[in-house]
C-alpha cells in the first residue's frame, strides 16, 4: 500500500516489549468498542451515550461499582487459576468444576457446625471462616489434582479431564442443593441454605476482604515465576518438557503441582462468590451462570499473555463490561444478550490483534533509499 | 521463470550489499555473493559469522535490511520462502524439519503446492523415483522417517527440495550429523547434481576436508563480512582455517599421559529399550577410571544414545547395574545423578539441551537451579547466574550481544558452546559428551577437544560419543566400537586402528576384524 510517497508494509516483529504489547491490547479494546458501535447505531442508540452509561454504571455508580469489583475478584482468581497451569503449557478448562467443588467444601464446613438447622445462632467466625476458606481451596485442589496427576503420570489430556470434571461437579452441586440434598435450603427453591449473618465474610467499605486474596495472588504469582526455583521449573516445563526432563525437573510433579495450585485459586473464587459477596451468601439457583463466568478466566489469561499482573486490568475491564452491559440492556431497552455480544466482539478483536504481537506495520519511503552508512 | 534457460557457468544468483541487523549484532554486513550454474560453492565462517542468516535471506525466510537479490539477472524480492521456491530455490536447514511418524514420500509431498490438488500418490512416487535414480539416491520411499538414518533423512530433505523444482540448492551443515560413509555418499550425490547444469549447490559446513573435496569456490565470512573469496584449487586446510578464525589452528590435540586413577563408573550387564520398545542396548559391561576418555564409536542409532541416557538417569534400565563412585545409582533420579557429579551433554541441542524461549542466563540455570549455591530457600540467585553466564560466554567465546538474548537467537555453534560451557563449568566427575563438537567451527572444535582432555588431569573421566572416527581416535584412551546395541570390543587407544574400528562399527565381529 502506498500513501503519499510512503510505502506501508507488513514486517515480522523480532522483539516485543511489554509496553508495545499493552499498547496493542488498548488499541484492540478501542477497536472492539468502535465495531460494537454499529450494533448500537443499528438499535437506534447513540453509541457514545451507551458507552457512557456502561462505564458510568460499571465504574462510577454506587450500585454498579461494588458489583464490578465482586466480578473482578472472581474473574481475577479464575484467571490466575488458568494462568498457573498455562505457564507449564497445560490448559485448565476446569475452573468451573473446581470452583463448584470449592464452594461445596466451604458449605460442608458450615454444615458440620450445624449451620443449616440453627441459622440464627452466633457462630465463632474466627474459626469457621478460615476453615471455610481452607476447605474451599482444598476441595478444589483435590478435583484439580485428578487432572494434573493423570497428565503427569499417564499423559492423559488435561483438557478432556477438566471438562469432564466440570460436568460431574455441576451435577454434584445440583444433587447437594436441590430436592432433598444435604445442603438444600429449608424453603426449597433449588438453592443451598444461607449463611448466618455472623459468618458473612468481613467487608471493608462494602468490598469483601477476598479482594486482598485476588490482588495478592496476582502479585505473588508474578514474583513466583520471576524469582523462585519452582517458578523456573514450571516455566521450563512449559517451554520445553524434554529439555526440562533433561535438567532433572520431574515431569510428573510439575503437572500435578500446577493443577493443585490453580485449583486452589479457583476454589477461592467459589468461596468468594457464594460466601463473601453481599446479597448472595448461598449457592444460588443460578450457579451455572458463575460457572460460565469462570470461563472468561481463560480469555483474560490469554489476553494477558499469561502475565498475572497484566491480568489485573484485563479482569477489571471484563468484570465492568459484563456488569455495565447488562445494565444498559435494561435501561435502554436493548435486545437480550447485548452484554454477551459485547464481550464476544471484544474477545474476537483481542484475539485478532494478537496478530500484531508477531507482525508490525512499517512505513518506509517508497523511493529507493541510498544505504545509509 | 528466470532460471529456465541457463547454461553452465552462467551466474544464477547474485546478492549485492546484503545487510541484516539483529538487536545488538550485524549478522550480515554488505555481503556481495554470487553462484554460477553447475558449481558447488562453499560458505565458510566461524560460529555466528552469519552463514545461516545469509542463506535464510537467499531463501526468503528473512528480509534483508539493505541490499538486492538477482535471480537469473532479474531483481527479485522475497516476501516468504514460497516466493523463493517458486523461483527454483530450495533449502535444507541446519536443524532438520521432517515429520518422524510419516513416510518418506509423505514428507516429500507435504506442503508441496501441487499436493492439495493432485495427491496422486502413485504418480508422485514415480516422479520421485525418477528423480532419485537420476541423482543416484538410494532410499525406500515407503519407510517411515523415524526408521531411516540421519544420512537418509538428509537425502529426503534434498529430494523434497528437488521435487519442488529447486534449481539452486542451499545446504546448511549437511554433514554435521552424518557418518563418514554417509558423508561420502552424500558428496557423490552432490557431485552428480552439480554436474547437471541446473543443480547448483551453495554449501555450508565446518568440515574442511569436505569443503576441499567437493567445492569449486569458497567464500569465507567473518563477523558478517566477506573476508575472502577463492578458488578451492588454491586453498589449503590451514589457509581456510586461518581465514575463518583469524589465527592458526593446529588440527591436532595434545594429550599428556595421566595416571589411571580409581574407577569412577562401572556398568554391569546393562540393557535398555529404545522409544519404540525394542531392545536397543544389550548387556553392556565396562568400567571407566579417573583420567580416562572412553570413546564410543558407532553409526547413530546403534544404541549409544540409549546407553548414555540410561547412565544419565533419563531412561530406565531393563537389566543391569550402574555403579558411580562405588555406589549403586541404578535407582536414582537424573537430578540426583547431576548432584552426584554426572554431567550430560546431549546430542540434540535444540529439543533437549536448551530452551529456545529462555534467556541464556535461564539456559545456564538448567544445570544449576538445583544447586545450593544458586538458590536460597527456593529463591533463585539470578545475579549469580548472570555472572556465571558472562564467564561462560567469555571463556567459550560465545558470540551474543548479551546474556539476556534468548537461546533461539543464537547460531547453532554458539548454542552448542553454551551447553558445553554449562556442563563443563560444573566440573563433573563423569562427563557424558554426545557429539560434543557438532556444528562447531574449527577453532571451537579444537578448543573443546582440549577442554575435554584437560579434565583428565583433574581426575574426571569422559564418555565421548562421536561418529567422527578421527575425533574418537585422537582423543580416546579406550576406543569402543558399538553395533546394534552391542559393545564389539574395548581397545586401548594406542592400539586402535582406523580400519579395524571402522569394520566393527559396521558389525564385523572381533575375531574377523583383528585377523
Ligand atoms: N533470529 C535472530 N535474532 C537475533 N539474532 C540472531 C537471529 N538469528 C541469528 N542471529 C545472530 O546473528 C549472528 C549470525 O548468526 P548465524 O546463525 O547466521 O551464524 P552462522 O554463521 O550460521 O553460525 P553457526 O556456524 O554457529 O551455525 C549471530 O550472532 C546470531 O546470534
Ligand atoms: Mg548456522
Amino acid at each position: 500500500m502506498r500513501i503519499a510517497g510512503y510505502k506501508l508494509t507488513l514486517a515480522k516483529r523480532e522483539t516485543l516489549s511489554g509496553l508495545q504489547a499493552s499498547m496493542i491490547s488498548v488499541l484492540a479494546v478501542l477497536t472492539a468498542l468502535l465495531l460494537f458501535s454499529l450494533i448500537f447505531i443499528q438499535a437506534d442508540v447513540n453509541p457514545l451515550e451507551a458507552y457512557k452509561e456502561i462505564f458510568d454504571y460499571a465504574f462510577f455508580n454506587s450500585y454498579g461499582l461494588p458489583l464490578t469489583i465482586n466480578r473482578f475478584i472472581f474473574l481475577l482468581l479464575s484467571t490466575c487459576a488458568f494462568i498457573i497451569p498455562f505457564r507449564a503449557g497445560l490448559w485448565n478448562i476446569g475452573m468451573t468444576g473446581q470452583l463448584y467443588a470449592g464452594s461445596l467444601s466451604a458449605f460442608a464446613v458450615m454444615y458440620a457446625f450445624g449451620v443449616k438447622d440453627a441459622k440464627s445462632a452466633e457462630y465463632p467466625a474466627l474459626i469457621i471462616i478460615p476453615l471455610m476458606i481452607l476447605a474451599a481451596a482444598l476441595g478444589a485442589m483435590i478435583i484439580a489434582s485428578i487432572a494434573g496427576y493423570l497428565r503427569g503420570k499417564y499423559n492423559v489430556n488435561e483438557i478432556v479431564v477438566t471438562m469432564m470434571l466440570n460436568f460431574i461437579t455441576f451435577w454434584l452441586v445440583s444433587f447437594m442443593i436441590k430436592d432433598g440434598g444435604l445442603f438444600m435450603n429449608p424453603g426449597g427453591r433449588g438453592e443451598s441454605f444461607e449463611l448466618p449473618a455472623s459468618l458473612y465474610a468481613p467487608l471493608y467499605k462494602g468490598v469483601p476482604f477476598t479482594l486482598i486474596f485476588a490482588l495478592g495472588f496476582a502479585f505473588f504469582l508474578h514474583w513466583l515465576f520471576a524469582k523462585t526455583k519452582l517458578g523456573y521449573q514450571i516455566r521450563a516445563y512449559g517451554e520445553n518438557p524434554t529439555g526440562a526432563e533433561y535438567a532433572g525437573i520431574s515431569t510428573v510433579r510439575i503437572p500435578l503441582l500446577v493443577f493443585i495450585m490453580g485449583g486452589a485459586l479457583a476454589g477461592l473464587a467459589g468461596y468468594h462468590y457464594f460466601a463473601a459477596v453481599p446479597g448472595v451468601y448461598k449457592i444460588a439457583r443460578s450457579y451455572a451462570f458463575l460457572g460460565d463466568l469462570a470461563f472468561y478466566g481463560i480469555i483474560c489469561g490469554l489476553i494477558a499473555q499469561a502475565n498475572p499482573i497484566a491480568a489485573i486490568p484485563v479482569a477489571l475491564l471484563f468484570g465492568g463490561l459484563t456488569n455495565g452491559g447488562r445494565f444498559v440492556q435494561g435501561k435502554m431497552h436493548l435486545g437480550f444478550g447485548i452484554d454477551y455480544a459485547l464481550l464476544g466482539v471484544l474477545m474476537i478483536t483481542l484475539v485478532a490483534f494478537q496478530f500484531f504481537y508477531r507482525y508490525q506495520f512499517a512505513l518506509t519511503k517508497a523511493e529507493k533509499e541510498s544505504p545509509d552508512v | 521463470m528466470p532460471l529456465n534457460n541457463i547454461k553452465h557457468g552462467d551466474t544464477v544468483l547474485e546478492a549485492k550489499g546484503i545487510t541484516k541487523r539483529f538487536p545488538g549484532v550485524v549478522a550480515n554486513d554488505h555481503i556481495d555473493f554470487e553462484i554460477k550454474a553447475g558449481e558447488v560453492h562453499a560458505i565458510l565462517g566461524e560460529n555466528g559469522a552469519g552463514k545461516t542468516t545469509l542463506m535464510n535471506i537467499l531463501f526468503g525466510l528473512y528480509q534483508p535490511d539493505e541490499g538486492e537479490l538477482f535471480v537469473g539477472g532479474e531483481n527479485v524480492s522475497f516476501k516468504s520462502p514460497l516466493d523463493a521456491i517458486d523461483l527454483g530455490i530450495g533449502m535444507v536447514h541446519q536443524h532438520r524439519k521432517l515429520v518422524p511418524a510419516h513416510s518418506v514420500i509423505e514428507n516429500i509431498i507435504l506442503g508441496h503446492p501441487k499436493a492439495g490438488k493432485i495427491l496422486d500418490l502413485k504418480r508422485a512416487e514415480e516422479e520421485i523415483h525418477e528423480l532419485s535414480r537420476k541423482y543416484g539416491f538410494k532410499i525406500d520411499l515407503r519407510a517411515k522417517v523415524w526408521q531411516i538414518s540421519e544420512g537418509e533423512k538428509q537425502l529426503v530433505e534434498i529430494l523434497k527440495a528437488l521435487y519442488r523444482g529447486a534449481k539452486i540448492l542451499i545446504l546448511d551443515e549437511p554433514t554435521s550429523a552424518l557418518t563418514p560413509i554417509e558423508t561420502e555418499m552424500l558428496m557423490e550425490s552432490i557431485k552428480t547434481m552439480s554436474s547437471e547444469d541446473l543443480a547448483i549447490v551453495p554449501f555450508i559446513t565446518h568440515k574442511l576436508p569436505i569443503v576441499l573435496g567437493i567445492s569449486e569456490r569458497v567464500t569465507v565470512l567473518r563477523h558478517g563480512k566477506v573476508v575472502s573469496r577463492l578458488k578451492t584449487s588454491e586453498a589449503t586446510m590451514k589457509r581456510l582455517a586461518r581465514e575463518m578464525v583469524g589465527r592458526e589452528v593446529i588440527f591436532r590435540v595434545e594429550k599428556e599421559e595421566v595416571e589411571r586413577g580409581a574407577p569412577v563408573l562401572e556398568v554391569e550387564n546393562l540393557s535398555a529399550l529404545n522409544d519404540k520398545g525394542l531392545t536397543a542396548l544389550k548387556g553392556a559391561s565396562f568400567s571407566i577410571h579417573e583420567g580416562e576418555i572412553f570413546g564410543i564409536a558407532g553409526i547413530s542409532g546403534n544404541g549409544q544414545s540409549e546407553l548414555v541416557e540410561t547412565i544419565a538417569g533419563l531412561r530406565k534400565e531393563q537389566e543391569g547395574k550402574i555403579i558411580f563412585n562405588g555406589q549403586n545409582i541404578s535407582h536414582t533420579s537424573s537430578l540426583e545423578r547431576w548432584q552426584a557429579g554426572i554431567g550430560y551433554i546431549p546430542a540434540d541441542r535444540i529439543d533437549v539441551g536448551s530452551i529456545g524461549e529462555f534467556s541464556l542466563i535461564e539456559n545456564i540455570l538448567m544445570n544449576y537451579y538445583f544447586d545450593e549455591d544458586f538458590s536460597n530457600r527456593g529463591i533463585l540467585d539470578y545475579k549469580k547466574a548472570r555472572k556465571l553466564t558472562n564467564k561462560i560466554i567469555d571463556e567459550f567465546g560465545v558470540a551474543t550481544p548479551n546474556p539476556e538474548t534468548t537461546a533461539k537467537c543464537l547460531s547453532g555453534g554458539n548454542l552448542q558452546k553454551i551447553i558445553l560451557g554449562r556442563v563443563l563449568s560444573r566440573k563433573p566427575k563423569l562427563i557424558i559428551a554426545d557429539l560434543p563438537s557438532q556444528g562447531l567451527d574449527v577453532g571451537a572444535t579444537e578448543f573443546i577437544r582440549n577442554k575435554l582432555i584437560e579434565t583428565r588431569g583433574e581426575k574426571a573421566c569422559v564418555i565421548l560419543i562421536s561418529e567422527d572416527l578421527d575425533e574418537i581416535l585422537s582423543m580416546s584412551d579406550w576406543v569402543v566400537p558399538i553395533y546394534e546395541g552391542e559393545i564389539m570390543d574395548i581397545i586401548p587407544g594406542e592400539e586402535a586402528k582406523r580400519e579395524g574400528v571402522g569394520a566393527m562399527m559396521a558389525g564385523v565381529k572381533l575375531e574377523e576384524a583383528r585377523s
